[in-house]
């Protein structure tokens, strides 16, 4: 069993081929993806339809930031990993503490990152039922 | 100079000395001071030691001559000597602080004091005191404060003198005319009215602090009369001397536009550190799809290259305008010009249409995506036959306020190969995918009869939107 399945994960990246990439990568580690999205306001619509277990968001989409979606999930106890090209210096400071992968993206950092937030919860699918 | 006196405790009642010849010993032995005494028109009648070390002039020489030759010449033109007599004759005596002339003409600072003789006709006594020294320091201390004033009200910063808690005891004409508080207003606490209520606990704080350090710091806050616009300020402030004072003196300098340039620099670092990153993800999807799609590691460098050099014509596209929009004209020119086949003069390649400024971030997109056109063309295309030709046409419509751009890629005289459908390929997925995604464009991508033909539809945005 793949690491990642069953999980649904939301992607917010505002770059094609880096959402594809990562949407790829994360399908064959059994993910579902939720996505992927390249705008807040798409990526907020979503969250009321759909089951998220955790979230990858990059920050700077084509000059809107990420926050509001970060700030939506936060408060729905859903996990969430930056995956930006901002240092912690440039980030908001309320942000900087959360998990956060540099790009370019090393995908194995990603993953534990992502299991490692994921260890405590629930499957949504499971959750639901 | 009482050395020659009796002793007071001497046993038995004595009669002091004669009252005259004690005077007389003690106007001699007074040599700090001249004393000298003169008729009711100024004609000296007794000159004492002190008078002849101070002036100059030797017993002998003043006696029966006029005392006015101690007063400057300009005071003597002016009737000043004449002036104090009247005075002192009226009033019984007459004070004065001034220049006097000695002998050789040098000049010292006397106090006088010029007292009338009771008997009528008596004339007058006057007593002088050499101030020179004293006076010169005044005058240094008046002149120093002066070039205080000076130079605190003729710098650009904000001047301020101030006790060791921030009381202040003076503002300087800029803190007036820049904070339209007036000297009364600004006295005592009172200039914390400019500060910006937000900045005004760390701004005493800060002077908490300077009493223990010496050396007053702190930005904050200064409202503008003239617009009520606060600016950034940066104040300093030390002691006037070192050690235990109460005279503190600061300045307030203006870093407004400063600050300003320092946040923008941050958000022009974090625009660049974006930038880079994702320019290095591009590059890092790049790598794994075209491993993908290479059956060898020779094929693999071949197309790996050709798809950096188009990102890196690009980007030298888009920091040739400096991150603002680049022309379509000038992205499909340096795509074809990379191409030694495209014969852009050789009358094959035909590019028409208006000029149309594309955004930063969709020219990074669209200019790999007219790099797979561009190579598929030169490999198999009209590029690569005799008969070939290629056409891309672009217009902007105007639907209401929208505005939407249309390319259009054509080639033809194409002998299209035979066999196999084609593998979708990163090109095909650019295209496709990618192009819809990040611009919102429609796309159609045809392999027709004669070549390729490839329509990209995309909305302008009216707000500039990199």
């Amino acid at each position: 069993m793949a690491e990642l399945t069953g999980r649904r994960i939301l992607l917010v990246e505002d770059e094609y081929m880096l959402a594809a990439e990562l949407a790829f990568f994360l399908e064959r580690h059994g993910a579902s993806i939720i996505g992927p999205f390249r705008s807040v306001a798409q990526a907020l619509a979503v969250l009321d339809r759909e089951p998220i277990d955790a979230a990858v968001l990059d920050i700077n989409l084509g000059g809107e930031r990420v926050y509001p979606v970060a700030d939506a999930l936060i408060a729905r106890n859903v996990p969430i990993v930056f995956a930006t090209g901002y240092d912690e210096l440039l980030m908001e400071r309320a942000y900087i503490g959360l998990p956060r992968c540099p790009k370019p993206i090393d995908k194995s950092a990603l993953l534990q990152v992502l299991q490692r937030a994921l260890a405590h919860v629930p499957s949504s699918s499971t959750a639901r039922s | 100079m009482f050395g020659r006196l009796e002793p007071v405790n001497a046993p038995t009642p004595t009669r002091g000395p004669p009252t005259d010849q004690l005077l007389r010993l003690m106007i001699e032995s007074a040599h700090d001071y001249a004393i000298f005494s003169m008729d009711a028109a100024g004609v000296v009648t007794t000159w004492n030691t002190g008078a002849e070390r101070l002036m100059g002039w030797a017993h002998d020489d003043a006696l029966g001559n006029t005392a006015d030759v101690i007063f400057t010449p300009e005071d003597r033109a002016a009737g000043v000597p004449e002036k104090e007599r009247i005075e002192a004759a009226s009033r019984g005596r007459a004070e004065d602080e001034r220049w006097q002339q000695r002998k050789d003409g040098t000049r010292f600072w006397a106090s006088g004091l010029l007292m009338r003789l009771d008997e009528p006709n008596a004339g007058f006594v006057k007593v002088l005191r050499d101030r020179t020294a004293a006076h010169l320091a005044n005058e240094q201390v008046r002149k120093s404060e002066e070039r205080f004033r000076l130079l605190a009200t003729n710098i650009p910063q904000l001047v301020f003198r101030s006790m060791s808690d921030g009381n202040r005891t003076w503002p300087s004409p800029q803190w007036i005319e820049f904070t339209g508080l007036g000297i009364e207003q600004s006295l005592g606490f009172g200039w914390l009215d400019a500060i910006h209520p937000d900045d005004r606990p760390p701004t005493l704080a800060a002077w908490e602090a300077a009493r223990k350090t010496g050396e007053y710091y702190c930005e904050h806050r200064l409202r503008r009369r003239s617009d009520g616009q606060y600016r950034w300020h940066q104040t300093r402030a030390r002691p006037i001397s070192p050690g235990e004072s109460g005279d503190w003196v600061g300045t307030m300098t203006d870093i407004h536009d400063l600050r300003g340039l320092q946040e923008r620099q941050k958000v022009l670092m974090a625009e660049l550190q974006h930038r880079t990153r994702n320019l290095l993800a591009v590059i890092q999807t790049i790598v794994s799809r075209t491993l993908r799609g290479s059956d060898s590691l020779q094929a693999f460098e071949l197309e790996f290259s050709r798809r950096l050099g188009a990102l890196s014509r690009v980007q030298a596209l888009i920091s040739g305008v400096d991150y603002q929009s680049l022309d379509l004209r000038d992205l499909l020119v340096a795509e074809l010009q990379a191409h030694e086949s495209s014969q852009l003069d050789s009358g094959k390649v035909t590019l028409d249409g208006p000029a149309l400024p594309l955004p930063a971030a969709a020219a990074q997109a669209l200019g790999l995506a007219l790099h797979e056109l561009v190579t598929n063309a030169a490999k198999y295309g009209a590029l690569a036959q005799e008969r070939g030709r290629l056409a891309v046409r672009w217009q902007v419509d105007q639907h209401g306020t929208e505005r939407t751009a249309k390319v259009d890629w054509k080639e033809s005289g194409v002998v299209m190969p035979q066999g196999a459908p084609r593998r979708t390929g990163y090109g095909t997925e650019l295209i496709k995918r990618a192009l819809p995604y990040q611009l919102g464009a429609e796309t159609e991508l045809q392999f027709e009869a004669d070549g390729v033909r490839c329509t990209i539809t995309v909305m302008l945005k009216s707000k500039t939107n990199g």
